[in-house]
């Protein structure tokens, strides 16, 4: 072929090719796509916490162990049934036992409350026999084919179970919960729910970490735990001003699954936590290490720890157990759920001045940290202040408020209209009611001294605070009677 | 050997303009019609694009093929050399400035109603339906007060500055009323995000400081997709919500309901008592 023909055909349809070019590559694209990567299980797995980290090896362990047994792993979740958590059941009826060449059985199940196409149960779940020659036994899942309704378990049983016996297959709801925790929440708030996933350390205010068992916006009373209720909203709704955003339009059945994972991790955490609490006084480097000094052996030590275990340390931790469930149940119960005992008072001129009085007087304290025009900037935001449980006491390395979990936090600019835990009336009710749980926050609610505040007084404040952003435009047209700023910090003092 | 590269590319060429031309007919990937007026006039315009492009394609390709085949079979003609043709240079760029600027003419009568805001549909202009605020990573919306009537354009900018007491707020969930145009008044509160819902063709920036009045029609009653349409940050993917269009009747019942709610006092029985104090207080 002629040079010159070659290169004028080249300069003329180089457009044509960089077009096939990019076909081409295109398609390269799309085979990898249907091919798929390598599919390698990602190693998640449950952290220990900082305190359990410092215990003597033998102590941290048998912490390890226990929380393995009774919670699992990521891949492999416990539902221990003591615990108030919704973990999902299905009841049925063995009503044909087949058996395969391995030595494991597959039943064919009638469900008593679904159909068996429409049930979807993961490798994994429990499953409880409660009739028949096995009651009592638990098995794992090994697979469910919902298209002829036959569950597949590993478990070799001889003589095989009976046409007739009756099973439960529990956890699918903590497995859906898992799956949709690891989709949406797992980057900022962890594997193990201890607010500090990946893109955690970029964010402020920080997640939250859920192994104190404590959550900031509750509809119950002060010392109780948060109800199920409670966190479905806020996950539905998202924390306004926060990064937590909001998960509106994932189906009612989605949200609770993750809500009772969620419930489930700070179940979890607090467990560790109160098991950890029992060995910490005496078991952890630092106490060990004092110990020693004091003329004890390691030995002698580890020994005592032994018969620590041997003996009643599985009662203790099923008084922990028995413990931290009546504290969950007791949160979604009515009696622990927050009710004026009056409906609000009219949001008029008068009560947000009363409300306004309240803010301002010195029974209250409001103004220490909310400041007194309500911008946040209280004097309590000036101070160093001294870390709690510290020995000796030591202070915190910036001015201003912490929270339980040791972040800087600022108390809310009540000017800008952002309610962190929702704007409804009964919201800030609560927050003023119960306070802000783990937080400075307190609680002004349910008591009865005579400079106590009774709930008329707390709707006040409410309508006060709400009409904070609007403060300025009212001073306009209609201005308060308002003590002079002088009077009020003095009264504070 | 040249004979296979010319029908090797001339293959291609044709696999290209079937596959597009049978590709909505498959379900494989096309955009489903617009469920908006100016929605259809903005599909009427891509597919005029798509018209021209597709018969410039096809003549491009044929030429292409026709000097492929041409050179790979005759080996007698010698090639002529040339510098380069005048009148030939002259009409590609005439005949194809006149096709853009045909185009650019042609879809002023569209842009205009789209983005110029002396040509918005003054109803939807005099009474905005809401303020929404894009953040990483949701959206927040603030509807005004039912009932509360904007007098004027000053009126509506005081309520942009200025919330009011009775404005009712959600997240990721727009109402709209269906078959008539309604505007929204978009914000960032952070950095850029995009507002775009695909079924109606409507998409806009979210920037931050600026407040962008952005309108719509739904012509059917159903939830749209919205989504983001600006790359902002990680979570990007997380901000795809939801816009309901619905009847006028349905949607003042939706703005009652989230009254209600708003103004929950959580005793039950009083509920609806203590909204409608708060109401008057508002006006």
């Amino acid at each position: 072929m002629n040079p010159r023909y070659l290169s004028q055909f080249l300069s003329k349809s180089s457009a044509g090719v960089a077009t096939h070019i990019f076909s081409a590559f295109g398609t390269i694209v799309a085979l990898c796509g249907f091919v798929g990567c390598d599919s390698k299980p990602i190693g998640s797995k449950f952290v220990l916490s900082e305190r359990t980290e410092e215990l003597i090896s033998p102590a941290r362990k048998r912490v390890q162990d226990q929380l393995t047994e009774d919670f699992g792993t990521p891949q492999d979740l416990v539902a221990w049934l003591r615990f108030p958590v919704d973990y999902g059941m299905h009841k049925g009826t063995i009503k044909d036992v087949e058996a395969t060449d391995q030595g494991s059985y597959k039943f064919a199940v009638d469900w008593t409350d679904a159909d068996a196409e429409s049930l979807r149960i993961r490798r994994g779940a429990g499953l409880m026999m409660t009739s028949g020659d096995y009651a009592g036994t638990n098995v794992k899942v090994n697979h469910y084919a919902p298209e002829s309704g036959r569950i597949h378990i590993d478990a070799f049983m001889n003589p095989a179970p009976a046409v007739g016996d009756e099973l439960t297959v529990v956890g699918g709801k903590l497995q859906a919960g898992r799956m949709l925790y690891m989709e949406h929440c797992v980057h900022c708030h962890g594997t193990s729910g201890d607010g500090n996933g990946p893109t955690a350390k970029y964010l402020n205010p920080k997640p939250r970490d859920y192994r104190l068992g404590k959550f900031k916006f509750t509809t119950t009373k002060p010392l109780e735990k948060i109800a199920t209720s409670d966190l479905k909203r806020t996950v539905k709704l998202g924390i306004p001003g926060t990064y937590m955003p909001s998960f509106m339009l994932l189906k009612d059945d989605e949200l609770s699954a993750i809500v009772e994972y969620v419930r489930w991790l700070a179940i979890r955490g607090e467990m560790e936590a109160r098991i950890v609490n029992e060995l910490h006084g005496d078991y952890s480097t630092a106490d060990v290490r004092e110990r020693v000094k004091g003329g004890e052996t390691n030995d002698e030590i580890e020994e005592e720890l032994q018969t620590l275990f041997d003996e009643d340390f599985s009662e203790t931790v099923d008084d922990l157990a028995s413990g931290l469930a009546a504290d969950w149940l007791r949160a979604d119960e009515e009696p622990s759920l927050i009710l004026p005992n009056v409906p609000r008072v009219p949001d008029s001129l008068e009560s947000q001045e009363r409300g306004k009085k309240l803010y301002l007087s010195g029974d209250t304290k409001c103004v220490s940290c909310h400041g007194p025009t309500g911008r946040g900037d209280g004097s309590s935001t000036e101070e160093f202040w001294d870390i709690p449980g510290s020995q000796p006491i030591q202070k915190y390395a910036v001015r201003g408020l912490h929270d339980d979990w040791g972040n800087p936090i600022k108390p809310r600019d009540l000017t800008r209209g952002i309610y962190r835990g929702g704007r409804r009336p009964i919201d800030i009710f609560c927050r003023i009611y119960a306070g802000i749980k783990g937080t400075q926050m307190p609680a002004f609610g349910g008591k009865t001294g005579p400079k106590d505040l009774k709930d008329e007084d707390i709707w006040d404040i409410v309508n006060y605070v709400l009409s904070i952003p609007y403060e300025t435009d009212r001073a306009i047209h209609e201005p308060l009677s308002i003590p002079p700023l002088e009077q009020t910090t003095a009264a504070t003092e | 050997m040249g004979k296979f590269w010319s029908i090797f590319f001339i293959f291609w060429s044709i696999v290209a303009v079937v596959a597009v031309a049978i590709s909505p007919a498959m379900g494989w990937w096309f955009p489903t019609a617009a469920e908006s007026p100016l929605g259809e006039q903005i599909d009427d315009l891509f597919f005029l694009i798509l018209y021209i492009t597709t018969i410039t394609f096809i003549g491009t390709q044929v030429a292409m093929g026709y000097v492929l085949w041409r050179g790979a079979t005759n080996t007698d003609d010698r090639a002529e050399f040339s510098h380069g043709s005048h009148s030939l240079e002259v009409i590609w760029t005439i005949v194809p400035a006149f096709i853009l600027l045909f185009i650019a003419l042609y879809q002023i009568p569209v842009w205009e109603q789209f983005r110029i805001q002396s040509h918005f549909p003054q109803d939807a202009v005099n009474s905005p339906i809401a303020e929404v605020t894009a953040r990483q990573f949701e959206w927040r919306i603030r509807y005004p007060a039912p009932g509360r009537v904007f007098k004027g354009k000053s009126d509506i900018e005081r309520w942009l500055k200025q919330p009011e007491p009775g404005d009712l707020y959600t997240v990721n969930d727009l109402h709209v009323p269906s078959n008539k145009p309604v505007l929204i008044h978009l914000r960032s509160g952070d950095v850029q995000h995009s507002f775009f819902i695909p079924d109606l063709r409507v998409k806009q920036d979210a920037v931050p400081g600026m407040v962008i009045p952005v309108w719509f029609e739904a012509s059917r009653s159903k939830a749209y997709e919205w989504v983001c349409a600006e790359l902002c940050g990680w979570g990007h993917y997380k901000m795809k919500a939801r816009v309901v269009a619905e009847s006028d009747e349905d949607f003042k019942n939706y703005l009652h309901e989230l009254e209600l709610e708003q103004f929950d006092d959580g005793v039950p029985e009083l509920a609806d008592s203590s909204a409608a104090g708060e109401e008057e207080v508002s006006e």
